[in-house]
């Protein structure tokens, strides 16, 4: 399934690679030329390969250090959550904070080849949707969830991230539910002040509206969210 | 500061194999009825002492056994070096070992005594260096520090998250026995991993592909090295 989407994707695609591979340059939220969701000649490298969960949970090893053998991040949310994130949202962020378009400078080192290989992009990003987290994720210091749920629907946040958090796998849009309070606190943070590098437009406009207690409410609703995979089972 | 150490480092270098020219004959001698000197003879604790001997090994390509003798003097013969300061080789993985032999030779990796040893070895033979250390067993270890090693176990099995270091065992194993990408750490010698450390984060040392060791060294103060190191040499690989 993964494989046929992946492969449609790419037959898309094509003809821009051709096109981006000479005259690639990447650009950062705030810069002219931005583009969101530009495809990369890297990241259609990646979608053409495809990955295997099973080389992908090989790949993942240097990671642990960091995201935890389960992929749950640390609660106090330094490190995100990344199981159950959809593949194509876990290959867009990688590809970018190697091509210098999300900008994170920790974490670069240990995206970078050889650290991961471009082919084991792929793998980690299919391995990754589908791995389960033991731990639980880092909610808020309080219950603020039914405000965090009004201003969520109140501000259309589910056009894009879906009823139940769950993000749109085919607009590389990110599952949000039972991500950790502390890490959706600080990507908030880093998305209004462009930061961040590869926001969508739309996000920083909208988180600008937010005040410091509204965010709080939806970072703590987000957190309290069960993983969308269970609703679905 | 640095460029008076790295002409003292010259210096030295220099000195030692001069003054290996001047023991070739003992040496040459002592490797022929070769079996333990190693250890006595390596005792000493500063790193330019056992220069003198291994300096005094004949140039050109030599067979495997002949050379080993050479690496035996600092190293061991059995890779397990008892020396705190030098590295165990043995377990290494062969591609990992291959890379710093280069390394060595190339200048993108500097030691006082293996910059200059480096010189004696022919690049044909570091293949089979490689695949020999590779296949010794490595020895276990002990920490003569047991409180500061269980602090250690805690970067070591966690990592630092305030200053975002890695959990060491994300990239080398909870056991410390390393992976494809990364190397074997388990019961290495604690004098030698705070070493390096310390030098991956100065920048002494940076053949660490994309810098991903230097990147993390350079988060560490060196208390979180020593206390880490001195964990790893407690490391056993799980069966």
């Amino acid at each position: 399934m993964m494989k046929t989407l992946l492969s449609i994707c790419v037959a898309l695609l094509l003809p821009l690679q051709a096109v981006a591979a000479d005259a690639y340059v990447p650009k950062v939220y705030g810069k002219k030329g931005y583009v969101w969701d530009e495809m990369t000649p890297e990241r259609v490298e990646v979608l053409r390969l495809g990955g295997d969960p099973v080389k992908g949970k090989e790949a993942f090893r240097g990671c642990r250090g960091c995201h935890k053998a389960d992929a749950a991040g640390v609660r106090e949310g330094v490190y995100p959550r990344l199981s159950g994130q959809h593949t194509s949202v876990l290959i867009k962020q990688i590809t970018e904070i190697r091509a210098g378009i999300r900008l994170n400078p920790k974490m670069l080192p240990f995206v970078e080849d050889p650290a991961i290989a471009l082919e084991e992009i792929g793998d980690i990003a299919v391995y990754l949707n589908q791995v389960e987290s033991l731990r639980e994720n880092g909610k808020g210091p309080e219950d603020m969830s039914a405000k965090g749920k009004k201003l969520y629907f109140a501000n259309k946040c589910d056009t894009c991230h879906g009823k139940n958090g769950e993000g749109d796998a085919a607009k590389a849009f990110p599952v949000l539910a039972a991500q950790h309070y502390g890490y959706l606190m600080r990507e908030m943070k880093l998305i209004e002040t462009g930061a961040r590098g590869n926001s969508h437009p739309d996000m920083v406009k909208a988180i600008a509206k937010f005040s410091q207690t509204d965010r709080e409410a939806v970072a703590d609703y987000l957190s309290r969210l069960p993983d969308y995979r269970t609703l679905a089972k | 500061m640095k460029h008076n150490y790295k002409s003292i480092g010259r210096c030295l270098r220099t000195l030692g194999v001069l003054i290996g020219m001047m023991f070739m004959p003992m040496t040459s001698a002592w490797a022929e009825d070769a079996p333990a000197p190693a250890t006595e003879a390596a005792a000493p604790a500063t790193e330019a002492a056992p220069a003198p001997e291994v300096a005094a090994a004949p140039a050109g390509p030599q067979p495997l056994e002949e050379r080993l003798q050479l690496c035996a003097g600092c190293h061991n013969p059995d890779g397990n070096s008892i020396i705190p300061e030098n590295p165990k080789l043995s377990g290494l993985d062969a591609k990992y070992l291959l890379r710093q032999l280069k390394d060595f030779k190339s200048g993108d990796r500097t030691n006082d005594i293996m910059s200059g040893i480096i010189g004696m070895v022919d690049e044909s033979e570091f293949k089979d260096l490689a695949a020999y250390f590779n296949e010794q067993k490595r020895s276990e270890g002990v920490t003569e520090k047991p409180e500061l090693a269980a602090q250690g176990k805690q970067i070591f099995d966690e990592g630092i998250i305030g200053s975002a270091v890695p959990a060491c065992s994300g990239c080398h194993n909870e056991d410390g026995s390393g992976t494809n990408k990364y190397p074997r750490l388990n019961g290495q010698n604690p004098v030698y991993v705070a070493n390096q450390l310390k030098n991956f984060k100065s920048g002494a040392r940076k053949n660490d592909p994309k810098a991903v060791m230097q990147t993390v060294a350079k988060r560490m103060n060196d208390a979180e090295i020593e206390a880490v190191a001195e964990y790893i040499v407690t490391l056993k690989e799980a069966q």
